[in-house]
């Protein structure tokens, strides 16, 4: 049972990462589709910076930074440039994903894998059979806890809620919505770093090209299914999770029984229908009719 | 004369211009502490861009405004709040999904982690003591405009303003409402703020106002005056100004909203009530959607050559009636027939064909593409009613559509321009002559005057008449009772979804009012 538990916890810990991330995008008027670029951004840095300092947490710092100028970058085009968000969004998945691969290849000169010396500090022996876990699972409900209680507990929260929903309201109790929208991405940034970072340098230390896998996307559907409330949005990708490793589970117990690539698809299936499920529970299409409009007057 | 007293707001030679239009320029205007203003102007003249000149949202490119003889650095809303201003938004600037408690938090100074039962406590406090009634944990997405507007003003009342200005704040409200406004605002003004109010009706400046002030085309051309001084004509003449054409009764009645000049047409109709009906709702309910209330029961006839007025506070339902009709929200029980012929189940397509026309709600959205051509927008109705591979001709469509337009006075340079180009009385005009053509049985006219100036609401009042005079059926939505009782021959009043009350001439404001708000008689 505890290695179930474990695989579970290591898939779901980046993916909670970069769904709070979405979160707070997404309360302050951003549908952000770049989550993937950023996450994959954070991965690669994360490692690189391991093998070329020799450190984790420069490595980590590093992460971050690029992270965040990539979140400035992405708010740059979408509030100062007025592009469409999603297709800016887009672009920075795709910067991502490219600029990664070119990373790697100009450094190392090939595409191959890249391993790291360390990884992120561990639990340790005191917790048994879960100290191979990084210290950012046991970070992870903290995390949670915290966007919560910024985003539901405190004034910075309601008026990052009201740059997204209403950013007249916002403007005229004195709030600039578009520097909301810039400290949620920025916040965004560092959250994508860590889930990059985790995912990279959480148990296997390494970097391959696209190894987010789409897990980008799949936060961005935790928020949609989590209604945007963060703690809905972390079941959400804990919800993601499960399946993903009850897949693998059941390819050990199938076999060869069941196609191998069926089981590969269940989080992605499972993503399809929590959205459907998430749409279903607030009333058909009526969830998708404000999809990338702010409202401004 | 403001000058024994003190100044509360100064604003010298304020101009606010948008891109190449002037919004503002060169006001010059001094507001007495602790009365009630009013600014007054048609649309256009620069009201609202005013107000948020001086709360800050707008940024002025001329001029100097200052607070208690302080100059306010321009174009700050945190720099406004902090010396005192407060503006309460025309359509209410409060995010629906808050709960009260959240959008009274938002506004406010304190920042720090609070837990939900303490802000919402704390709020409710504070908000009986103005004596708003709500609860603090309700969304505002589920309020009523009423309430919406109390919750508005006790928010602009957090940071303790001294000057508060009221955008338009009677637009939304019944005449109950805006009694229980103006009582608020005299209380407000007992306790010491000063009070801005933005107001289009003479009736309601002189009902509330200490001093008038006339903006017309972006200039002050009156006041502050005392409204002890003034009188209504007077007012309206100053509104309007030195007009090519003197003041016609429709256009006096609808600045003054003075009833002594309707219904000397209405008798006519009355006698016509064995006609056959153009549109027939028997016992008509449609299911819950997100678009107001659902209807409930619903039986409304219009017959030929009448125009029925819906009157109601907004979303009682009216828009769902519209949708109904026109084929856009499904019927779940009952029967609608237009000229006899049951449409209940019928696309709009066919319902159009039965001689439905509808002036939408939201001209910008549902009744133009912005983004087409004029000839675009214009020939739709047309071009929908042929068959799907019928050929089109463009160049007799402009053609036609050119010489619609002029007919219909729409002032425009070319008809392949985007129709987002049109202000707001040519962009309806537009649709009018769409919409009013000669096939036309049923005119669906849903707040065509929204927004309107004082020439366009006329123009939009006379084609309705000229409609009828043709034997249309005509029904009249529209929030602006003085409008529905100046031109309607019956008028039927909506609350929740259901039909509460039918009246005919002559109205009485307060029997409507009353069937309005679901004060039974």
């Amino acid at each position: 049972m505890d290695d179930v538990i474990i695989a579970i916890l290591r898939s779901a810990t980046p993916l909670v990462y970069v769904t709070l991330a979405g979160v707070i995008a997404q309360r302050s008027g951003i549908w952000h589709l770049g989550l993937e670029g950023l996450m994959i951004a954070g991965a690669c840095a994360t490692i690189l910076g391991t093998v070329l300092t020799g450190s984790i947490l420069s490595a980590l710092l590093i992460a971050m930074v690029i992270c965040i100028v990539a979140s400035i970058l992405f708010w740059f085009v979408v509030e100062k440039l007025k592009a469409n968000q999603i297709i800016a969004g887009l672009g920075l998945t795709g910067l991502g994903l490219g600029g990664t691969t070119l990373a790697v290849e100009s450094i190392f000169g090939s595409q191959a894998a890249v391993t790291a010396p360390t990884g992120l500090p561990r639990l340790g022996a005191m917790f048994g059979a879960y100290g191979t876990l990084s210290i950012l699972v046991l970070l992870m409900p903290l995390f949670v806890l915290a966007v919560w209680v910024l985003l539901c507990r405190t004034r910075f929260g309601l008026r990052l809620s009201a740059a997204g929903e209403h950013p007249f309201a916002a403007r005229s109790v004195g709030v600039n919505p578009g520097r909301m929208r810039l400290i949620a991405l920025m916040i965004g940034g560092v959250l994508c770093a860590l889930g990059g970072a985790e995912l990279a340098s959480g148990s296997l230390q390494f970097f391959s090209q696209n190894m987010t896998a789409g897990r980008g996307f799949m936060a961005f559907a935790a928020v949609i299914f989590g209604a945007g409330h963060p703690i809905g949005a972390t079941f959400a990708a804990l919800f993601f999770a499960i399946v993903g490793a009850i897949g693998i589970r059941a390819q050990l117990v199938f076999g060869e029984r069941v196609p191998h690539d069926l089981l590969l698809a269940l989080p992605y299936l499972a993503t399809v229908f929590g959205i459907w499920l998430s749409a279903r529970l607030r009333g058909g299409v009526k969830a998708v009719t404000g999809f990338g409009e702010l409202r401004d007057s | 004369m403001s000058e024994e007293k003190q100044t509360v707001l100064e604003c010298r030679d304020v101009g606010v211009r948008y891109g190449d239009v002037v919004a503002l320029s060169g006001v010059s205007i001094s507001f007495a502490r602790g009365r009630i203003h009013a600014v007054v102007g048609q649309n256009g003249a620069g009201k609202t861009t005013f107000a948020r000149a001086i709360s800050g949202l707008v940024s002025p490119d001329t001029g100097e405004i200052r607070i208690d003889g302080r100059i306010l650095p321009t174009g700050n809303v945190n720099q406004a709040r902090q010396a005192g201003v407060e503006l309460v938004h025309q359509s209410f600037a409060l995010p629906p999904s808050f709960t009260v408690a959240e959008a009274m938090q938002f506004g406010a100074a304190d920042g720090r982690i609070y837990s939900r039962r303490g802000l919402e406590s704390r709020w409710q406090t504070y908000l009986d003591n103005l004596n708003v009634n709500v609860k603090a944990g309700q969304r505002i997405r589920d309020l009523p405009v009423e309430t919406l507007q109390s919750v508005e003003i006790a928010r602009a009342l957090v940071s303790d303003a001294r000057l508060l200005i009221l955008d338009e704040p009677t637009a939304v409200l019944s005449p109950e409402g805006a009694q229980k406004l103006f009582e608020r605002i005299r209380h407000l003004k007992d306790v010491g703020v000063t009070v801005i109010v933005i107001l289009h009706k003479i009736r309601e400046v002189l009902a509330i106002a200490d001093t008038v002030a006339v903006l017309r085309g972006g200039m002050l051309v009156e006041g502050p005056v005392e409204c002890s001084g003034i009188n209504a004509e007077k007012l309206a003449e100053l509104i309007i100004g030195p007009a090519a054409r003197p003041l016609e009764d429709d256009q006096k009645a609808a600045l003054t909203g003075s009833l002594d000049t309707a219904h000397a047409h209405l008798a006519q109709s009355v006698d016509q009530a064995a006609v056959e009906p153009v549109l027939k709702l028997t016992a008509v309910s449609t299911r819950p959607d997100s678009d107001g209330p659902p209807l409930e029961d619903i039986d409304l006839v219009i017959r030929p050559g009448e125009i029925l007025g819906l009157a109601g506070v907004e979303g009682n339902g009216q828009r769902t009636l519209v949708r109904a009709i026109s084929a856009l929200a499904e019927t779940s029980e009952g029967k609608i027939t237009i000229e006899g012929l049951d449409v209940t189940r019928a696309s709009l397509q066919t319902r159009r064909a039965a001689g439905l026309r509808v002036i939408p709600f939201e001209r910008n959205v549902e009744g133009l593409s912005l983004t087409s051509a004029l000839w675009e927008n214009w020939s739709a109705r047309e071009l929908l009613q042929r068959p799907l591979l019928s050929m089109v001709r463009p160049t007799e469509l402009r053609q036609r559509c050119g010489t619609a337009l002029d007919a219909w006075e729409v002032h425009y340079s070319n008809v392949t321009q985007h129709a987002g180009s049109l202000s707001g009385g040519n962009a309806q005009k537009v649709i009018l002559s769409r919409e009013m053509d000669e096939q036309a049985r049923l005119i669906i006219a849903a707040q065509p005057t929204r927004g309107l100036d004082i020439g366009a609401t006329a123009f939009v009042w006379d084609s309705l008449n000229r409609a009828r005079a043709r034997g249309c059926a005509i029904l009249l939505i529209s929030s602006d009772l003085d409008e529905i009782m100046d031109i309607c021959d019956r008028v039927v009043v909506m609350l929740s979804g259901r039909v509460v009350g039918t009246f005919t001439p002559p109205y009485d404001l307060a029997d409507i009012g009353a069937a309005m708000t679901g004060v039974s008689k």
